[in-house]
């Protein structure tokens, strides 16, 4: 088992560890940094300065107590649905691949492709809005035609979105 | 179908000159003079003076969402990263091979993604 600490296209620190569970069955986990606590409290911030800036201007209170509700309401559903903490692929041999993403608030979402269905591992590069990027990506089988892809699945979806997702 | 100068060219272009030319001293006149002196004059069926503002306004916000639009035309028309436009196309699917032939440089093919993974990423050994 190593874990080597590496910095993703954004310029976060993540770690990759990997593990070789026996001789057909590997585990790979990209694990990325934690929420900030600087960067969870400009947000606060500026969310609270804002508030009170139009408090002082509309002298309504509810803007104060609206603020505070979309701060907590916004940092939980950032937390559930968004912030990812690790990423990990489990490929075992015979039966397949399963990838599991766990959120920051310890949700955990789980996919399997069966081995038969992956037809290669590739590196693929893409536009992204400005940029090209590289990704992993499992390439399914066509079942009608031998030499044809059906579907393309991006692999570590936290590193494509950058900042936002891991970091 | 050079870009070279010809009479007819010459002609067109001058043709165009004199044209917006007189639109626009057309539009100047439409626009400034007042009603009175154009009804005077036996023109009353021309469009509200409103129009001789409000017309360029309209085309210069379309020019302006012209450029985002433009932007978010481009983005939506890139292929999303889990689709096999990435990949493939009806090209390079339906493409034929052509025959080795010795001593000659190989015929231009779309090479499938997973060759050149091999070729670039794992090595030889």
């Amino acid at each position: 088992m190593e874990e080597r600490p590496y910095r993703s296209a954004s310029g976060a620190p993540i770690a990759l560890r990997r593990r070789q569970h026996s001789a057909s069955c590997r585990e790979l986990a990209v694990r990325c940094p934690r929420l900030q606590l600087r960067s969870l409290s400009a947000v606060t911030s500026a969310v609270w300065l804002a508030a009170y800036g139009l408090f002082v201007l509309s002298e309504n209170s509810m803007v104060l107590s609206a603020a505070v509700f979309i701060t907590l309401i916004g940092l939980i559903i950032y937390l559930h649905f968004v912030k990812i903490d690790q990423e990990s692929l489990l490929v075992i041999g015979s039966l397949g691949i399963q990838v599991t993403s766990s959120y920051a608030s310890g949700k955990e979402s789980t996919t399997f492709i069966e081995m038969s269905q992956v037809k290669d591992v590739v590196i693929n590069e893409a536009i992204h809005m400005q940029k090209v990027i590289y990704y992993v990506c499992i390439l399914l089988q066509d079942p009608g035609d031998p030499q044809g892809v059906s579907e393309v699945v991006p692999l570590f979806q936290a590193l494509l979105w950058g900042k936002r997702k891991c970091g | 179908n050079s870009p070279a100068p010809l009479p007819e060219r010459a002609i067109y272009g001058f043709a165009l000159f004199l044209g917006s030319w007189f639109g626009f001293i057309l539009y100047l006149i439409w626009a400034f003079i007042p009603e009175t002196w154009l009804f005077a004059l036996g023109l009353t069926y021309w469009p509200q003076k409103y129009w001789a503002v409000a017309l360029p306004a309209y085309l210069l916000v379309a020019i302006g969402i012209g450029y985002i639009l433009l932007f978010g035309i481009n983005m939506m028309s890139t292929a999303p990263l889990n689709s096999t436009d990435t990949i493939t196309d009806n090209y390079a699917k339906k493409q034929q091979q052509k025959k080795f032939q010795e001593e000659a440089i190989p015929a231009l093919r779309d090479i499938p993604i997973s060759e050149v993974n091999r070729m670039f990423f794992l090595p030889e050994k």
